[in-house]
């Protein structure tokens, strides 16, 4: 079978005629894109938007190496690629992992499959492309795809043109599906076929190389397996490309089968609601291990991105849905310092402009100047510019770990304030810029992403069309109109619901969710939300401003709020604007809040139907779960979430408000914003969340022993986080909040500079309250000094020192907050719940 | 827990004065290398990036190290030499090595101490003796086998292991004998070699030599070699050429830095130096990253 053909963009016929100005050249058009042009098509992408999209699709830019040694073997997390990606679990990907199947691959063996046997393809799917790729693993040779990728022509007035000097196409890296979209896979040229059959028993098993060793120190240690063993190579680099959070399933044309998706059913841009992306990253780890505990809490379509890059505040965010963007608010007069395109450095210093070797005028400057940004991340952290934005989201998936950033972490090991990796340093884009081919061919199409951003793929999908959509496989010729939809709301909502709701919305809502400039001068009687953009062709208003608003007044869960990384001196320092940083603290939080953070911005509540739950940790609302069959992958049921606001403790069986299953159907996202809308406004009836600890969990500073001769011997130190502390259940981000560098630094400096460390303390707490830290801190080193395993229980008996004095984030209900409305009528609720259905 | 590491190294810079004094003339003396300003801070230290940049190291300074001499480098010093070395051929045959501490320890009777910290109180149950003995002997002599990506390592004097009780022996599974320079030493604590990530700079990958699962090995004897293992000190050690014969390496315990260490092998060294001076290239069996790796002297 021929699977790489030559290919006049002819065959594509539908995808020419909006592209109009694509190559005089036949370019080499592998059959796995073959479905991508057809979506370009269908959406009516041109050149650009649609290179855009390819890239957000498959683009790994060199994360390969990422996610098959980097993760593992210096950040020290496993991930077990073929728990989830094996190709005979491919029916239940879905429900487990949230990961959505690629429609061009099969499992082996089935009907019209081209591979016949797992061991042909390592266990895992096949795709398209394969054919070759399976050629060379364990061996050198391999030629990306992505060499054959079709550029669109350079942006007309690029600095950098008109000679098109752009990096080679090949170090996008786009490899080939592993069967689940958006995680991309590559043949391991240092695979050795005998040694793996040696291991596993046959080519298509990884049974040896994941199979759980119980650690020899008993069950209190969590158990290993050989995906620790850096000498075991797999036959396989597995890369993720920015699409496997951000592709979806299109709310307006759901799939009758969510594990069998068709292709016009994908959405590249609304992000995956159903995504367990951080499951996933610790799918090799034990449960009881600090690493599983500080990912493996986030709800589906959530993530904590500074997880890797981990600032010690826990803080998963959903995938943000990336709507109606060329309508979305912009910023004028920011202050940001970055680099800039030019032409020259001439007579500059090399620190601040550089032009890349062996092309012709291919220069960069950094400056500061005053520019119009988006604020972009929940509190508006990147906000140097929207292609900067984009080019960060390669840097969360791990591309150019290596060179650019793996140095600049913190290890959460060093203790020693000396030592590298004690904390974070800034990443230096300049630097990447130079060191890493892979960031230079992104870079040099990060307007081909961002015009896809601007397409109209990313356009509203509002109920209406979904409904009328939905009638339509069943007749083509139906209509659902706007009127049909109102009258079915004023059903359900009553009489003169909409246009109730309109009016409520306007007087309560719109402040902060309409980015029309008479909002936010307080004209809300001349607000028209239905409006629409004659330049875009999208509705006029994005329903959000965008615009900042201080944790405490919002009310909800601030520890995303309080996320570090952007601050001065943290690894993303060079995305986040001097305007971003000089915001002033929230007065009204006791956690260090400086650094331009502590705010949330003023989300859109576009198509919010189609997005529930809704806050930024997918909290308020239903929980969600997938049910699989595999007992092992449910995640919900390990962690159920609905606790004793009291106690803090679960809830008992029989109490938890049982889970809803994963449902993308247009009435399955119905359901669940209403249910959604019902809690949003009815804070009364919200069943406090919070994702508790379900059992002790050890902090391990330093190496520890068992010989086998005795039961254990340690060496080092142990702070353990107790599950229950004064009676109260302790939240799960409490491990991962808890400084515990800084509390060992100044354990150590109490005994040995006694007077600075109190003095420290009683500036930052106050007198009483620093006092009595530093007495407290005097009296743990008195105890451990004479108890061996003292220092667990010295914590036990002094609590806050966890959970709130070396905490970065002490907050506690999860679906807390954001409490506006809960004052409406019964009936206003009503009548805004239908109103927004129809936005 | 700085002030007291600091007072530590201070008490034993005699010893080193003493150690330093024995030698021959260039390893009483600090290398004469470039380096990046630094402070003592954590974030005062330079990117390596950058310091590669703007020093490039040249086979010429590479030439002036000697096993000795970089004991008399500050720690930050020492890192800013690794960052600048790739990771070269995996070895062959015996080397000969030693493990320093930076401006300061014996290597002796240290590990304990590190591993637990500036503050004893904080030790949980210190096995301590077991700790130091292991450092003893795992960063003394090695051998290579680098066909078979293994390694093991020497052992001259079986007394003190035996004395713990950390031998088994068995005529099913004798102790494997070698001998070097004339001398019969023992194999023991058997390690896996690949390539893989460098804890300290991620830049390109190191000669990782892994213990952790030295109980799938050939030879593995439960004791002493499971101390050395995922269950026991969990060590891996990371390694990269500064010149043919003569390794530069990290040596951790379950992910923390303990100590530095030098592998050196003379007729390696002795073999190898006109054809290294000449060219400065050198066989590289891991990636070498993609960060241009200036070699000042190998271009003339």
């Amino acid at each position: 079978m021929v699977r790489l053909f030559l290919l006049v963009i002819a065959l594509s016929a539908s995808f020419i005629a909006p592209v109009g100005r694509l190559a005089h050249a036949a370019p080499v058009v592998h059959e796995q894109d073959i479905p991508y042009f057809d979506s370009c098509a269908r959406e009516g992408l041109n050149a650009s938007e649609c290179a855009g999209r390819l890239i957000w699709f498959k683009a790994t830019a060199g994360n390969d190496r990422f996610h098959t040694y980097v993760f593992q073997q210096r950040v020290g997390v496993l991930i077990d690629w073929f728990r989830v990606l094996r190709s005979d679990e491919r029916g239940e990907r879905f429900r487990a992992w949230g990961g959505i199947n690629d429609p061009s691959c099969c499992t082996p063996g089935d009907a019209n499959c081209p591979a016949k046997s797992l061991d042909e393809t390592y266990g895992l799917d096949w795709c398209p492309g394969d054919e070759e790729l399976l050629k060379y693993v364990g061996k050198a040779g391999y030629t990306d795809p992505a060499c054959d990728f079709h550029d669109a022509p350079l942006a007309e007035g690029d600095v950098h043109g008109p000679k098109d000097q752009r990096q080679s196409a090949c170090d996008l890296k786009f490899g080939t599906s592993t069967g689940m979209l958006g995680i991309r896979k590559f043949p391991n040229p240092r695979f050795d076929r005998d040694k793996w059959v040696k291991l596993n028993g046959s080519a298509g098993s990884w049974e040896g190389y994941n199979r759980k060793i119980p650690a020899a120190g008993g069950s209190d240690e969590p158990a290993k397996s050989r995906l620790l063993d850096g000498a075991v190579e797999p036959p396989y680099l597995i890369g993720t490309a920015c699409g496997s959070c951000h592709i979806s399933f299109d709310p307006l044309n759901p799939p009758a089968d969510p594990a069998n998706p068709k292709w016009e059913n994908i959405k590249g841009l609304l992000g995956n609601q159903y995504s367990r992306i951080s499951e996933i990253m610790v799918s090799g780890m034990a449960s009881n291990t600090l690493e599983w505990q500080m990912f493996a809490h986030a709800r589906p379509g959530t993530s904590d991105t500074s997880a890797i890059p981990n600032d010690q505040v826990n803080n998963p965010g959903s995938m943000n849905a990336l709507i109606n963007i060329p309508q979305r608010p912009v910023f004028m007069g920011e202050k940001v310092l970055k680099w800039r395109k030019t032409n020259s450095c001439e007579g500059k210093a090399g620190a601040t402009c550089w032009c890349e070797p062996g092309r012709e005028g291919k220069c960069w400057e950094k400056s500061l100047k005053e520019e119009t940004v988006h604020h972009i991340l929940k509190g508006g952290e990147d906000s140097i510019g929207a292609l900067e934005a984009i080019q960060r989201v390669y840097f969360n998936i791990g591309s150019c770990s290596e060179q650019c950033w793996v140095n600049h972490l913190t290890d959460l090991r060093v203790a020693d304030p000396q030592q590298r990796g004690f904390g974070q340093t800034p990443f230096n884009i300049g630097q990447c810029r130079r060191d890493c081919p892979n960031f230079r061919a992104i870079e040099d199409r990060l307007g081909n992403i961002l015009d896809f951003f601007m397409s109209a793929e990313a356009r509203n999908t509002d109920l209406r069309e979904a409904r009328e959509t939905g009638l339509r496989k069943a007749d083509p010729a139906a209509t659902y109109a706007t009127q049909d939809l109102i009258a079915d709301l004023e059903k359900e909502f009553g009489d003169g619901a909409v246009a109730r709701g309109q009016q409520v919305f306007a007087t309560t809502c719109a402040r902060c969710h309409s980015s029309q400039p008479e909002a936010a001068a307080g004209q809300f009687d001349a607000l028209d939300f239905y409006k629409m953009d004659e330049k875009s062709g999208l509705r006029t208003d994005w329903l959000g401003n965008d615009a900042p608003t201080l944790v405490s007044e919002v009310g909800t869960f601030r520890c995303r709020a309080l996320h570090s990384n952007h601050m001065t001196g943290k690894i993303w320092q060079e995305y986040g604007s001097e305007t971003l940083r000089a915001q002033p603290p929230d007065p009204n939080l006791a956690e260090p809040a400086d650094g331009g953070r502590s705010y949330y911005r003023n989300i859109s509540l576009l198509n919010l139907w189609a997005h529930a739950p809704f806050l930024h940790n997918n909290a308020l609302g239903p929980e969600l779960c997938g049910k699989p069959a595999n007992k092992a992958n449910a995640f919900y049921a390990m962690r159920p979430r609905y606790v004793d606001g009291d106690t803090l403790s679960l809830l008992p069986p029989d109490q938890q408000p049982a889970c809803w299953e994963y449902d993308p159907s247009v009435e399955g996202r119905y359901k669940l914003y209403k249910a959604s809308m019902d809690e949003l406004l009815n804070p009364a009836k919200r069943i406090p969340k919070v994702t508790l600890l379900n059992e002790d969990v050890t902090l391990r500073v330093g190496p520890r022993l068992w010989d086998g001769t005795e039961k254990e011997k340690l060496v080092g130190f142990s702070l353990t986080i107790p599950a229950v502390i004064d009676g109260r259940g302790v939240n799960a981000g409490t491990v991962g909040n808890f400084q515990h560098k800084t509390f060992v630094v100044d354990l150590v400096q109490a005994k040995f500079k006694p007077k600075e460390v109190e003095a420290r303390l009683v500036k930052q707490w106050g007198p009483d309250a620093g006092k009595r830290i530093f007495t407290d801190l005097k009296g743990i080193t008195e105890e451990v000094s004479s108890q061996p395993n003292g220092l667990v229980e010295a914590l036990k008996k002094r609590p806050y020192l966890v959970k709130q004095i070396y905490s970065s984030c002490f907050a506690e209900i999860e679906n807390a907050g954001h409490r506006f409305g809960e004052d409406l009528s019964d009936a206003d609720k009503k009548a805004l719940t239908a109103f927004l259905a129809t936005l | 827990m700085t002030t007291h590491r600091t007072a530590r190294l201070l008490a034993i810079a005699a010893a080193l004065a003493l150690l330093a004094g024995c030698g021959a003339k260039e390893d009483k003396t600090p290398p004469a290398i470039s380096f990046a300003p630094y402070g003592e801070a954590h974030n005062a230290k330079p990117d390596f990036a950058e310091l590669e940049a703007q020093h490039p190291l040249s086979v010429e300074e590479l030439y002036k190290i000697t096993p000795k001499n970089l004991a008399l480098l500050e720690q930050e010093q020492v890192d800013q030499i690794y960052a600048r070395l790739s990771a070269g051929p995996i070895p062959e045959g015996p080397y000969e090595g030693d493990l320093f501490f930076p401006k300061g320890g014996s290597g002796k009777l240290r590990l304990s101490e590190i591993a637990g910290g500036g503050l004893k109180g904080l030790l949980v149950n210190v096995a301590g003796k077991k700790l130091d003995l292991m450092g003893e002997i795992l960063w003394k002599g090695k051998v290579f086998y680098r066909d078979e990506r293994l390694l093991r390592n020497r052992i001259e004097d079986l007394k003190t292991l035996k004395a713990v009780g950390l031998i088994e022996e068995s005529d099913a599974n004798p102790l494997q004998e070698i001998t070097v320079n004339g001398k019969d030493q023992w194999l023991l604590f058997p390690a896996q070699l690949y390539c893989g990530q460098s804890l300290l700079d991620g830049r390109r990958e190191s000669i990782i030599i892994d213990y952790a699962f030295t109980d799938q090995l050939p030879g593995y004897r439960r004791m002493p070699d499971m101390m050395a293992g995922r269950d026991g000190f969990a060590i891996r050690d990371e390694i990269r050429m500064i010149r043919p014969g003569l390794y530069l390496g990290r040596a951790y315990i379950d992910r923390a830095f303990v100590v530095n260490f030098v592998l050196y092998n003379k007729a390696v060294d002795e073999a190898g130096k006109a054809g290294y001076l000449a060219t400065g290239k050198t066989a590289e069996d891991c990636w070498t990253g993609t960060q241009h790796r200036q070699l000042v002297a190998a271009a003339k």
